[in-house]
């Protein structure tokens, strides 16, 4: 596979002007994503997560190595136009990113400040809005919709402007659980069935089981880096970063402990009720 | 005999009524609410969660109905609603961006000072609920702004503890935090209530935190009461849930698809613990078989 987003021993710290004090964030850190990943980065508050997420389309630049996007520096000036349409980023308040008052001239922003003629902005937009399950909104006003509507909308805003990857941080975090599952739907089947690299940064384990890839970070570095079954079966690592397992895997490790014969790297609690299931008519 | 602090009658709150854009926020919600109790308030985005709560301090008054704070009625001497407000007190969403003194300790200091009470009560105040929310006294001189996000959430919370409020509402007081902050901001709204017997009213999205801390739940769906009962009651309807949008903690579900394949374990199972035991009994038994 080919690699899109790469990281070549990067460093970053925040430097406070006025007191003359550094803040190291990021420390000679190395990755790489591939082309059409699902990457899942999770890590307590203050890791470096969402200053990673920035690094990856030139809002932020590397102090120290360097950051590839599709094969271009993020150092090249010239080249930031062209980084930003490969790489395109969701927040976590969906209030902060709607520049329109109606749904679908929010979504047009992107593509028209990237000078996509008319026509094919209209296509686009209407496009983007059927990807993301909010077409009948098209003409609504963005202020009226719920949480997990308005956090489409702004992916369909990203999405309209075609890019081949897409950072999100923590896109979930402000949303209530209907909200949550209609996300994690979209960015799942974006990535599925259209190919688009998705990076997300999350706090909620059981967004992170549904990636193909997780890296943990703590302190700047990757601490675990692999498949959701290898990663979260790494109990200690993970509580001595600051972060649960599902309660799922937790409770399979449990039960395995007190010798049940059991699996332990189920990820959630439908896998953990088969098991128990078919452990139960096993005896029968 | 439970003593009712907060009592709703018909409330009802209207915005923009008689206009093209008139929203029914809060549809005819009567409850009372029992002092001590600790209730987790759950309901989907625009549910009138937070339209709710702000009548509970007359921030808001409602289009028609009644709150009633201690019996009284809250709106009936307008003059008293300053008193509402530090009897019932509220923690919005990201309080940490309300912080603006110089110090933590004059940035807690700062309701009770409105409440002019005197230099050694507040000092008292202060010192007292910095250890609330499990920081110590060498904060007090800090900058808030120099503190981890997890530590000025705290010092917030801490702000609207001083003031000693008969109710304290924390509107999502976990949004944002990662795993170790929620559980440590779990913890401290826990023992805020043990130590005070004060009732606190929390507003989540997070079902498995509501089911850790929660001894009532609230549900609003649609602008309406769906349901106000202990945390069991409010669990077992797991299908309404979903369908509001919501869900149940994820263990619980657990325990609703064994029963619902006819094994005979209990359904109010919140914790990896009660789990654990409730599962080792129940495949003990058919080894037995």
């Amino acid at each position: 596979m080919s690699k899109f987003i790469e990281f070549e021993n990067v460093s970053f710290a925040y430097r406070d002007e006025d007191e003359g004090t550094e803040h190291k964030v990021i420390e000679n850190l190395s990755l790489a994503v591939d082309k059409g990943d699902f990457v899942c980065v999770l890590g307590h508050n203050g890791c470096g997560k969402s200053t990673t997420a920035k690094l990856c389309n030139a809002i932020l630049l590397p102090q120290s190595g360097r950051v590839l996007v599709d094969g271009i520096d993020t150092r090249q000036e010239d080249k930031i136009n062209d980084i930003r349409r490969k790489v395109g980023m969701v927040f976590q308040n969906p209030d902060n990113q709607i520049v329109a008052t109606i749904v679908e001239d929010d979504v047009a922003f992107g593509p028209e400040n990237l000078g996509v003629p008319a026509e094919e902005i209209r296509r686009r937009v209407d496009e983007a809005l059927r990807q993301v399950e909010m077409y009948d909104f098209r003409l609504s006003e963005p202020h009226k919709l719920s949480g997990g509507q308005k956090q489409r909308v702004a992916i369909a805003g990203i999405i309209a402007m075609k890019p081949e990857c897409i950072v999100l941080d923590e896109p979930t975090a402000m949303l209530d659980p209907r909200g949550r599952r209609e996300v994690m739907k979209t960015v799942k089947m974006l990535n599925e069935e259209f190919g688009i690299t998705v990076v997300f940064i999350t706090h909620y384990m059981d967004e992170a089981v549904k990636a193909k890839r997780v890296i943990v970070m703590d302190e700047g570095k990757i601490i675990l880096d692999g498949s959701p079954r290898k990663v979260f079966t790494q109990v200690d690592t993970l509580k001595k970063a600051g972060l649960d397992i599902p309660e799922a895997t937790e409770l399979a490790i449990q039960l395995a402990k007190d010798g049940v014969g059991i699996r332990k790297d189920v990820l959630d609690i439908d896998e953990l009720f088969e098991g128990l299931v078919s452990l139960m008519e096993d005896k029968n | 005999m439970s003593i009712t602090v907060l009592e709703t009658d018909k409330l009802t709150h209207i915005y923009s009524k008689g206009t093209t854009s008139q929203v029914d926020a809060v549809r005819d919600v009567s409850l009372k609410i029992e002092q001590g109790e600790l209730v987790g308030i759950i309901g989907h985005t625009g549910s009138g969660k937070s339209t709710l709560i702000q009548h509970f301090n007359g921030l808001l008054k409602g289009t028609s109905g009644s709150v009633y704070l201690e019996g009284k009625d809250i709106w009936k001497d307008k003059r008293n609603i300053r008193d509402v407000r530090f009897k019932v007190g509220i923690c919005f969403q990201y309080p940490e961006y309300q912080l603006f003194e110089e110090t933590v300790y004059k940035d807690i200091a700062y309701g009770p000072k409105n409440m002019k009470l005197p230099e050694e009560e507040i000092d008292r105040r202060v010192r007292k609920v910095i250890s609330y929310v499990g920081l110590d006294e060498s904060y007090l001189e800090k900058s808030p702004f120099d503190l981890s996000g997890g530590e000025k959430r705290r010092v917030a919370i801490a702000g609207v503890m001083a003031m000693e409020p008969t109710v304290l509402i924390l509107d999502e007081p976990c949004a944002g935090l990662d795993p170790r902050g929620r559980e440590t901001v779990l913890s401290l709204i826990s023992s805020y209530r043990e130590a005070t017997g004060s009732t606190v009213l929390v507003v989540s999205h997070s079902m498995e935190d509501i089911s850790k801390i929660a001894t009532k739940v609230l549900v609003m769906n649609n602008s309406r009461l769906a349901y106000y009962d202990t945390v069991d009651a409010v669990f077992t309807h797991a299908d309404e849930l979903y369908e509001m949008g919501l869900n149940v903690p994820e263990l619980t579900r657990l325990f609703i698809k064994l029963r619902e394949k006819g094994y005979d374990v209990p359904a109010d199972v919140y914790t990896v613990e009660k789990a654990r035991q409730e599962l080792l009994k129940l495949l003990s038994g058919r080894c037995g078989k």
